[in-house]
């Protein structure tokens, strides 16, 4: 499932003009590595929303600044087991 | 009379080109730039005429990772401000101090870009609408956007005020540098309406030309024939400055403002006061701001959409003005279209010209001149005359009326 996270991720950022080139795992999407900015990281919530039927509180987008690649599927997973759970 | 203000800069986006001479040559060549719609365009099977402007890569002028979601009025804003801010010489922080420089900046907003995500709402719900609209789409943006390329932090506005927005803003700039509260002002209109539901709105609002076979036929000023506007886009911003400072920085001054006027009909939404009181008045304003009296005016450049009752209460207000004494009077739209209230900054760029090269451009397709506009026309070809001052009128929906009187810089 992270694979397919992970690779829907870095489909969404090409998209949205962003070099995928150099990010692994460990690259911080905010400021600190892939420099997603407020808008960026929203607008990557509402993919991910659309694409995985999952939903984040209005907040939890700014806290996606500080993730790395890995912990944003990560989570992503567990919202996506979750939500197929209920 | 209050004190002129310095151009000294100038930076177009029209269907006739980018380049100030190029625009100029062609309103005197009558090389118009209005076309039925292409197929890939819009407006296909919209409208039979449209005056289209050049396409403009967004990510030439935006960071490619906000350029997707933005309005076309916004790109050619920032373009036009790119080319204005390279032809004045002037770098901010270098040359000025960052809060002493003001942006104002008008049009309608983007309306285009929105009606395109009020599409994916309708089809999508929430997940279709982009959090990227709103600086996309909102009327500040583009002057939010220059402030935010060039680092101005001074005063930023916009005003709302249609056709009569970009005339407004060389006020409104004017206005700001007489004050003292910027060295420098950044000001202009852009706009992009070539989209169905604005097209459909001014079509079904009759007033747009219509039933041309030749597009270039349509759009035709003060002429017995005419039958509406065309549609068309465009942008155009001027640098102004404070005389002295202009002069102070060894700054090239194209032209100098003398006066504005500003005044409203008060009398309908979007039909003008027919007696053209309220524009007569708009147009007395600006000539004794500027310290003038209508003999000093060598050339007037009308507003002259090519509708019926906008031409006839121009051309009402005009001779109300200025009587048998007349400056020669053209309307530079037969060959532009009308690009709402960018046109005033275009004509604005056009009057200095003119008077740069004491060539007065004709109306084109001014074939018969209707009785109800007895004007001083220019028409058949460009008048050569020497010109000290010019007079440009901008109205807009609304019942907004604008003059802004041009002097020349050696003046």
């Amino acid at each position: 499932m992270n694979s397919e996270i992970r690779q829907f991720l870095f489909d969404s950022l090409t998209v949205m003009k962003y070099s995928t080139a150099d990010m692994d795992d460990d690259t911080v999407l905010g400021p600190a590595g892939a420099d997603l900015e407020s808008l960026a990281l929203a607008e990557l919530s509402l993919r991910v929303e659309d694409h995985f039927g999952v939903r984040f509180n209005e907040d939890e987008a700014e806290r996606f600044a500080a993730m790395t690649v890995g912990e944003f599927c990560a989570e992503v997973a567990r919202r996506t087991q979750t939500a197929t759970a209920t | 009379m209050s004190a002129s203000v310095a151009v000294t800069g100038i930076g177009l986006v029209s269907p006739v080109g980018t380049a100030v001479d190029e625009v100029f040559e062609a309103v005197c060549a009558g090389r118009s730039a209005i076309v039925r719609p292409p197929e890939d365009h819009p407006l296909h099977g919209v409208l039979d005429a449209a005056a289209i402007g050049p396409f403009i890569d967004p990510e030439s002028v935006i960071p490619p990772k906000e350029a997707r979601v933005v309005d076309r009025s916004i790109v050619m804003a920032v373009r036009a401000a790119d080319d204005a801010l390279a032809d004045a010489g002037i770098e901010i922080g270098r040359d000025v101090d960052p809060y002493r420089v003001a942006v104002v900046l008008s049009g309608v907003g983007g309306l285009a870009t929105l009606a395109e995500q009020a599409v994916e709402r309708s089809r999508r719900g929430r997940l279709g609408v982009s959090p990227f609209l709103l600086p996309g789409v909102l009327p500040n943006m583009a002057a939010a956007r220059v402030a935010i390329k060039f680092g101005i932090r001074g005063y930023t506005s916009s005003s709302g005020t249609a056709c009569a927005a970009g005339g407004q803003s060389i006020g409104e700039a004017m206005r700001i540098l007489r004050a003292g509260e910027a060295d420098v002002v950044v000001c202009g209109c852009t706009e992009a309406p070539l989209f169905p539901t604005f097209a459909d709105a001014f079509g079904n609002a009759l007033a747009l030309a219509r039933g041309w076979p030749d597009p270039t036929d349509a759009s035709r000023p003060f002429d017995r024939r005419r039958n509406g506007f065309v549609l068309g886009e465009g942008a155009g911003v001027l640098v102004l400055e404070r005389p002295d400072f202009a002069r102070a920085r060894g700054a090239a001054v194209h032209a100098e403002v003398l006066g504005w006027g500003a005044t409203s009909d008060a009398y309908h939404p979007t039909t003008p006061r027919p007696d053209g009181s309220s524009a007569a008045e708009s147009m007395r304003i600006a000539l004794r701001d500027a310290g003038l009296s209508t003999g000093d005016i060598d050339y007037l450049n009308a507003h002259g959409t090519g509708t019926k009752a906008g031409d006839s209460a121009e051309a009402a207000a005009i001779r109300g003005v200025y009587g048998d004494a007349m400056p020669p009077v053209s309307s530079t739209k037969g060959v532009t279209g009308h690009m709402l209230g960018a046109s005033g900054v275009v004509e604005a760029a056009i009057a200095m010209v003119a008077m740069r090269k004491g060539l007065l451009p004709p109306t084109h397709n001014l074939d018969d001149p209707d009785p109800a506009c007895d004007l001083n026309h220019v028409r058949g070809e460009a008048l050569p005359a020497a010109v000290d001052a010019v007079m440009s009128n901008s109205f807009g929906f609304g019942g907004h009326n604008v003059s802004v009187i041009f002097g020349s810089a050696d003046g």
